[in-house]
Order: structure tokens, then C-alpha cells, then sequence
């Protein structure tokens, strides 16, 4: 592809407009989905509206989104220029928008299965300040994507001194920089659908998955309790198996069943045949059945990484990683990060930290915190929740059953407690560090101190007589928190980092 | 072996040897913190203190059988809230190294910050009303880790809160400068004063 191609401002191709149908569709049932299902007010709406008003309804939504996404493909625009890239779009406002290669982190390319036959990707890009996708192209022919991809990592790879002042490279390093660049690279991991599997059935995504069956089952089970009652299919299953109490159970353990199982299965298609590419500056992840995603990630805009288990991944032996890049407000607001996932690894293959960043293996062995923690959250903490029980019972403002259940929930709190000691954990080689934490779950979070925002010490009445301290490294992807630390170790940690902030000469955002 | 390997090094540092942030000496509030914070914090007295006085007369809150503890509550918040404000304006402090600020606060839970200069991206000033009222400015900070990584420094003079300003963007313009990442060590000394007076 010529650099002059790229030069002129393109257009999408025209089947970028199924895509952006699809995607305005996806939009208005993720914003609406709440007014449909909504507390049961959407199903009575829909009884209220009939059948022929929905389908109307349905169908003039349909009308104005596709007239929205024929504006949008019709007026969208980019080019490719020396360090940049043009995007010209808007539906009312024209926007132009320039996004300097310098300042991105995140290169994605994304084929969704309607795009396979004519061999047309979604390519988007992001920048450490973006709420999401500052840059996104969907529909335009892979050779392009691919030469914009390769533009963006070469000219960052060996970007002239006026951009950034640090000189030319040195001929050995442009040398294995550009074999990097041409070259496939070199394979560093490889999920099993076993292994996707299992990292499913251990995902968040099960709790999700299983709010929504639950409530859509309520509101089902509402709908339909008179015919239910009407039928004698619950009375005899109830015979059958002995009690209400058994069919529970059984309803429930059968539920969960299908959950785990359809939350794996989302996994695997989703994360179809994941690999893990060592590309020298870059790494690049692939994977997906429907859409194929590849994402390009700089080595040196990752800023964390999180080697995590969750609860359920703990019992059968499930861990992923989480390379973690600079964030900003919004979505930290929205509870969401930018970070790529590698799914379904074993502890044995907690090495592949250290392959993605040299020196950010995980250490042998964690110093614990200290004791005081259990004695503080203990005594303190739970006397503070104990007293307003006792009160509440002693003046009869509850009834005992109530403060039996305070008792029990306190007891279960103590044991959190212990458990949350038990994990805490963290190792420092005075460059990196790592923190190791969880309550049912575990997670190591991996942080090199160069990256380091800001440092904070804090100290409460207790720690404050006990030569205890809070410590908080605040990195570009949010904080990383170590609680009860001896005064003088956490102050000695506060000093390194600002120590190794102060002397970096690379800035990871 | 992958060429970051070849290029990585390790050299261990000792810590014993770093700067200790802890032996800065800080820099007071100004005097009119104090009654500025005292004011600003006891609109939140007066809002409970009509609540407390309204209420009943509207009927939505019956305490007949326990005013004296409610005021007793009320006396104790207002003991309280201006205790914790004197002891915060007395520990409230910051200072300025060659190559970062540091900004203590707090009583019952003691916060000292430590930001970078080469991890600020810019630096303002504000101030409220009430802040106006009492010549105080507040000094923003703002970095690449989004709002929880960003820092007000309170409780300072106009004239100091723009000194230091300056001072920052100054320091920052040097990072930008010094490619190298080895900035000239500017004197924390263009503000008048010792902190320790």
C-alpha cells in the first residue's frame, strides 16, 4: 500500500453500514434494556400496547437508526498523515479530530464475522486520555488496517528526535526494531479451550449472567403463577421429590449448572483460540469466533499488571492476567480500566509475567503486614458494630432474631478479617513491587516504581501509637494500597518510589 | 534472549541513603484557615441544627421524650467538629523539595501526599467565595492518573498560592526541557520565608 493511498482521505466501506446498524441497535437495547424489563413495567407496557404498536414502534426505531448510521458512513473521513491520523465525522457538528501516533497506546483490529467474506476489519486505536475508543474505523479493507497498524508502530519505533529528544536510535536496535515490525513474531502463550473454559466458569461474568437470569426468572415466575397454580406439574414434581425444600435446591444447583456452563461457553467464543505474540516493542494478543479482535499493545504504555483469581477460580486452580494502561477520570467513574486480558493460565505459568516485562516475574515469597491489622479490624472495628446491636437489643428497639443475625454477620466478618491478613502481601526488589491481595479471591498486583503518580502515607489514632501506616502508590491505572505496614518500612517504600519517579526516564502514560 | 533483556539492568539501591520525605519541614497553613474552615464546616452544624429545631414543628420527626440527648448530640458535634478543625489547622502543612511537593492533612486519619513535579501535566489556582473572603486560594494539581491522582493543596495566601504556581509550572517546563530526565536542581527557595519560623 502506497504512503500516498493512505495520504488521501478515505471513506468506509459500504458494509460498514451493517456495522454501525448493528452497533446502533446493541446502543439502544444496552440504554433501554431497563424500560423494557424494568421492575415489570415494560411487560405490563407491551400488554397495554399490543403487538402491532411494538412491531411499528420496533420498526421506526430501526428507520431513524439506519438513517443516523447512513449520515454518519456517508459524512465519516480519515487519512493518515507524517505522525497522525485525520478522522472528519458528525451528524450535526462537524468534528475533526487528530490523533498524534506519539500519543497511542492501544491498537485494535476487529473482524466480526459478516466482515470475513469480503475481508474488510474494524480498526480503533486508543490514547491514555480517552473515555473509550478515541479513533475508531469500522469497515475498512485489512491490507489498509494493517498498513495504518504498522505505520503507527514503525514511526513510534523509530520516531525522529524532534518528537520525543531522544536521539536516533542506535543501528542495532532499528535493526531488531524493524524485524520486529516485519517479522510474525514470537508465540508466548496459548489458550486451550479447556483452559477458556474454566477461566469462563470462574469469570465475573457468572454473576452477571446470573442476576439476570434470576430476575428475568422472577418476573417470569410472576407472569405465569396462575397458569402455574392451574397445572398439577408442580404439585406432583413437589410429591415427587418430598418437599418444596429439595426442588429448590434442585432448581437452583440445575441453574447454576446451565450458568457455569453458558458463562464457559461465552469464553470460548469470545476468546477463540487466544494467542499471546512477542513482537520486540509490542505485543500483540488475537482471539474470538464471531470477531476476531487483535490488539497491539506497547510494552512501554503498560503501566500494571494484575496476576488474578476469583473465588471460583480458586477452586479449579484458574488464574488470569490483566495488563493494565493508563486510565482517565470517566472510567474510573464507570468502573472500567483500560487493560487487555490473558485468559485461562495455571500457576505453573505465572511466568509469562516476567516474559511480558522483563524483571516483573512474580517474586518467591511475600512479606506479610503486620499483626496489629487483626487486632485493629478486631477489636475496633467490630466492637464499633457490635455496640449498636447490643444497644438495639438491649432497648428492645429489634427484636432478638434481628441481633442473633447481627451476631452471626459479625462472626462471619471476623472470619473476613483473618482471611484478608492472611492475604495481604507484598516484595519490593526496590525497582518493582509487588502486592498480593484477596479475601475468597487473589490478586497480584505488579507495579514498577518509575510509574509511580503520587505517594501517599496515612495514619489513623491506632496505627499512629503503634508506629503503623497506610501505604498508597497512586500509578496511571489507579492505586495500589498496602494497609499496616511498619512507620518505617512504609516510609522507606514512600521514599523509594518517589526516589525511582523522580530519576525515570520513561514515563509509561 | 529478547533484546529488552539485553538492555534491562538492575542495580540495587539502598534505601537507607534516599532523601527521607518525613525530615522536610513544613510550611503552616495561613491564619485564616482556621476560621475559614471553622465557618465553611459549621454550615453543615446549622443545616442539622434546623432539622433538629424545624422538624418537629413540621411533624415528620417527634423527640419529645429524648431533647436532652439530641442537644447533648448537637453540642458534642459542635465541641467536635471544632476541635478536629484547630488540631487540622495546626498539623495542616506543606513543603516543596527540589523535585516534589509534599502536602500533609488531616487528624483522625493523617494523610502526607508526595507528587512528583514530573508527574504534574498542569497547575492552577481557585477559590470559592468564602475562600475569597479570607484571602485564601486553593493550589490544583493536576496529573496523568486521572481525579484520584490529582492534588489540592488548601489553606494557602493568594500571593503564596501563585508563587508556588509559577514555581511549578517552572519546574515543569525544565522536565519538558531536560530531555534526559536529569533536571537542574532549582532552590525550593524563590518563596520568602523559612517554614521553621
Amino acid at each position: 500500500m502506497s504512503q500516498e493511498e493512505t495520504h488521501d482521505w478515505q471513506q468506509l466501506a459500504p458494509l460498514a453500514l451493517l456495522f454501525l446498524v448493528l452497533a446502533g441497535i446493541q446502543k439502544f437495547i444496552r440504554e433501554n434494556l431497563f424500560l423494557i424489563l424494568g421492575a415489570g413495567a415494560g411487560a405490563a407496557f407491551l400488554d397495554w400496547m399490543g403487538l402491532r404498536e411494538l412491531l411499528l414502534g420496533g420498526i421506526g426505531v430501526l428507520l431513524i437508526i439506519l438513517i443516523v448510521a447512513l449520515i454518519y458512513h456517508r459524512r465519516f473521513r480519515f487519512c493518515m498523515v507524517d505522525d497522525a491520523i485525520l478522522v472528519r465525522s458528525g451528524l450535526i457538528h462537524r468534528k475533526e479530530l487528530r490523533v498524534r501516533f506519539a500519543r497511542v497506546q492501544n491498537v485494535q483490529l476487529g473482524q466480526p464475522f459478516y466482515f470475513r467474506p469480503f475481508d474488510l476489519v474494524r480498526f480503533s486505536l486508543e490514547t491514555p486520555g480517552a473515555a473509550q475508543k478515541e479513533v475508531e474505523l469500522p469497515g475498512i479493507r485489512r491490507e489498509l488496517a494493517e498498513t495504518l497498524r504498522d505505520r503507527i508502530s514503525g514511526l513510534r519505533d523509530a520516531r525522529p528526535a524532534s518528537l520525543d529528544g531522544e536521539g536516533e536510535p542506535a543501528p542495532a536496535q532499528a535493526q531488531a526494531q524493524a524485524d520486529g515490525a516485519n517479522s510474525a513474531g514470537a508465540l508466548m502463550y496459548r489458550a486451550s479451550p479447556g483452559a477458556l473454559f474454566r477461566y469462563g466458569m470462574a469469570s465475573n461474568q457468572l454473576w452477571v449472567l446470573l442476576g439476570f437470569m434470576g430476575y428475568l426468572l422472577s418476573n417470569l415466575f410472576q407472569r405465569f403463577s396462575e397458569t402455574l397454580e392451574d397445572l398439577t406439574l408442580v404439585e406432583s414434581l413437589i410429591g415427587t421429590l418430598g418437599s418444596g425444600w429439595m426442588l429448590g435446591i434442585l432448581g437452583v444447583g440445575l441453574l447454576m449448572v446451565f450458568l457455569l456452563g453458558l458463562s464457559g461457553l461465552i469464553a470460548v467464543v469470545r476468546f477463540h483460540d487466544f494467542t499471546l505474540i512477542d513482537r520486540q516493542e509490542r505485543i500483540v494478543a488475537r482471539a474470538g469466533l464471531l470477531e476476531t479482535k487483535e490488539q497491539t499493545l506497547r510494552r512501554e504504555k503498560i503501566t500494571g499488571l494484575t496476576f488474578r483469581q476469583t473465588p471460583l477460580g480458586r477452586l479449579w486452580g484458574s488464574w488470569f492476567i490483566k495488563l493494565r494502561q493508563t486510565g482517565n477520570a470517566e472510567q474510573e467513574l464507570a468502573g472500567q480500566k483500560h487493560q487487555l486480558i490473558v485468559p485461562g493460565l495455571r500457576w505453573s505459568e505465572r511466568d509469562l509475567a516476567g516474559r511480558i516485562l522483563d524483571g516483573w516475574s512474580l517474586p518467591e515469597g511475600f512479606d506479610r503486614i503486620h499483626r496489629r491489622f487483626l487486632a485493629f479490624y478486631w477489636s475496633r472495628g467490630l466492637l464499633i458494630a457490635l455496640i449498636p446491636i447490643a444497644s438495639a437489643r438491649w432497648l428492645s428497639f429489634v427484636p432478638e432474631f434481628v441481633a442473633w443475625a447481627g451476631g452471626g454477620l459479625l462472626m462471619v466478618a471476623t472470619g473476613a478479617v483473618a482471611l484478608r491478613y492472611r492475604n495481604w502481601g507484598l516484595a519490593s526488589d526496590g525497582r518493582m513491587l509487588w502486592v498480593r491481595s484477596g479475601l475468597l479471591g487473589r490478586s497480584v498486583d505488579i507495579v514498577e516504581l518509575a510509574g509511580v503518580q503520587q505517594v501517599r502515607l496515612v495514619q489513623n489514632w491506632y496505627q499512629r501509637r503503634h508506629q503503623l501506616a497506610d501505604l498508597e502508590l497512586v500509578m496511571p491505572q489507579g492505586s495500589v494500597v498496602v494497609p499496616f505496614l511498619p512507620a518505617e518500612k512504609a516510609r522507606g517504600m514512600a521514599n523509594l518510589a518517589v526516589f525511582a519517579a523522580e530519576t525515570a526516564s520513561i514515563h509509561r502514560v | 534472549m529478547t533484546e529488552n533483556t539485553l538492555n534491562f539492568s538492575n542495580d540495587p539501591v539502598d534505601p537507607a541513603g534516599l532523601p527521607d520525605f518525613y525530615e522536610a519541614t513544613l510550611y503552616p497553613v495561613d491564619d485564616h484557615w482556621l476560621p475559614y474552615a471553622l465557618i465553611s464546616r459549621l454550615w453543615f452544624f446549622l443545616a442539622a441544627l434546623l432539622v433538629v429545631t424545624l422538624g418537629p414543628a413540621t411533624g415528620w420527626i417527634d423527640y419529645a421524650m429524648w431533647t436532652f440527648w439530641v442537644a447533648l448530640g448537637l453540642v458534642g458535634l459542635l465541641i467536635w467538629t471544632t476541635v478536629v478543625t484547630w488540631m487540622d489547622a495546626r498539623f495542616r502543612g506543606w513543603a516543596l523539595r527540589e523535585h516534589d511537593l509534599i502536602y500533609r492533612a488531616g487528624v483522625v486519619w493523617r494523610r502526607t501526599v508526595i507528587l512528583p513535579f514530573a508527574r504534574i501535566q498542569h497547575v492552577e489556582t481557585t477559590s470559592g467565595p468564602l475562600e475569597r473572603l479570607f484571602g485564601l486560594t486553593r493550589l490544583k494539581c493536576f496529573t496523568a492518573g486521572g481525579m484520584s491522582a490529582d492534588l489540592s493543596v488548601l489553606g494557602l495566601d493568594q500571593e503564596t498560592a501563585e508563587q508556588v504556581r509559577e514555581y511549578l509550572l517552572e519546574q515543569i517546563r525544565d522536565d519538558e526541557a531536560d530531555t534526559d530526565g536529569n533536571r537542574p536542581a532549582t532552590p525550593a527557595a524563590t518563596l520568602d520565608g523559612d517554614p521553621s519560623e
